[in-house]
């Protein structure tokens, strides 16, 4: 299969730089064929502008060049059979530059398709059959139920939607990483490059 | 009472910010003292930075003036007011922004001496979120109204559970005709006055 992995940390020496550095060992293990972006390194700007919100209507399929920026993430999306996307959880979902991400590059004509006379999307990311999350949570499993696994919710119910029918999303996360030992993320890590090897 | 109402839409035209002017007459109408941050006009940056990721744990979190003013103002504030589009089921990237790199340790919350999370906002007494959404009421609910989660949950966390919560949303907006609209303005502005 075909795997675009989205990487957002501000760095990669950190544990989510060991979290990708292991879901890539994963995937090629599996003899997936990957491609990677890595937000913060490409200086991604996750401001959706007075100018993208004016151009929301506008279907990218029919005029690529009024969100020039967006068109090597759009030919990811579009190459891809499985979304990865590595990021810690903030505030219970997916950190500003991510959230941005998906603002700006899920437009009209890439994610979904807005019928005239209808109020209802139509996907357009079809080829892609597996969504992954994988993650690390600062606090526990249980406060995050409490605040609704927002970040969870957002991939696996909204994203997802835009995806084939058919399409499955995968959770791996590390609950309570602020006071776990090195032992527990070493065996997350483990998991991770487990899990992913398998899909 | 002391009001902060946080504004994140990018076209001042919009009807985002129609609602942010009708909910600060509203508050002022009610007798309350307002501070509005219109994120986008402020040029309030989404993304934390590495070096902001480095100071997060440390005694000086905050690296940005900006950010220090927000933090000052919400210490102040009784009642905290969001207004914003709903995107991709969740806040828009600049106020996701605004939690990350304003609520920080210390001051959306705090660690006691067993290392447990305790809410550090706890002078809020009233949360309220207002926001416009392009699916409808069903749909939103379907996918788990996540922006609504993070403000109503994750945020009353951190001002405490007895902080009471208000949430006024306009769903199928791209559906809505004028009158409706205007309904839902008037709304606001009532429910701000008798907050």
């Amino acid at each position: 299969m075909t795997a675009y992995v989205v990487y957002c940390h501000p760095t990669q020496e950190s544990f989510m730089g060991a979290v990708l550095a292991r879901t890539l060992a994963g995937l090629a293990a599996a003899g997936h064929e990957v491609r990677l972006t890595d937000l913060y390194a490409e200086g991604f700007r996750p401001e959706l502008s007075r100018d993208d919100r004016e151009a929301h209507l506008v279907d990218h399929r029919r005029e690529p060049d009024r969100r020039p920026e967006i068109g090597p993430y759009v030919e990811n999306l579009q190459w891809c059979t499985m979304l990865v996307v590595v990021y810690p959880t903030w505030w219970s979902g997916q950190p500003a530059m991510l959230k941005g991400w998906f603002d700006r590059v899920l437009v009209r004509g890439v994610a979904w398709d807005h019928p005239d006379g209808t109020t209802r999307l139509t996907p357009l990311l079809r080829n892609i059959r597996h969504v992954v999350g994988v993650t690390s949570h600062g606090s526990s499993k249980w406060i995050n139920a409490i605040e609704g696994e927002t970040g969870k919710r957002t991939l696996s119910r909204s994203i997802r939607a835009m995806c084939s029918r058919r399409c499955r999303t995968h959770w791996i996360a590390l609950y309570t990483i602020d006071r776990s030992t090195a032992h527990q993320r070493q065996r997350f890590l483990e998991r991770v490059e487990q899990r992913i090897s398998r899909l | 009472m002391r009001a902060v109402l946080i504004v994140a839409h990018p076209h001042p035209d919009g009807l985002t910010h129609a609602i942010a002017r009708r909910a600060r007459s509203g508050l002022e109408a009610g007798g309350h003292s307002v501070i509005v941050h219109d994120l986008y006009e402020e040029g309030f940056r989404a993304a934390m930075t590495a070096e902001e990721r480095h100071a997060y744990h440390g005694d000086h979190p905050s690296l940005d003036p900006l950010v220090d003013e927000h933090i000052a103002d919400l210490r102040q504030a009784e009642i905290v007011v969001f207004v914003y589009p709903t995107w991709w089921s969740s806040v828009p990237a600049v106020l996701k922004g605004w939690f990350e790199r304003v609520m920080l340790p210390g001051v959306g919350f705090v660690f006691d001496a067993t290392g447990k999370v305790r809410p550090g906002l706890t002078t809020v007494r009233r949360l309220v979120g207002i926001s416009t959404y392009g699916s409808s009421w069903i749909s939103v609910k379907a996918v788990n109204d996540n922006g609504r989660r993070t403000i109503m949950r994750a945020m009353r966390l951190s001002t405490g559970i007895r902080t009471r919560r208000t949430w006024l949303g306009l769903y199928s907006i791209d559906a809505s005709n004028h009158a409706r609209r205007t309904k839902f303005l008037d709304r606001v502005e009532t429910t701000m006055a008798r907050l």
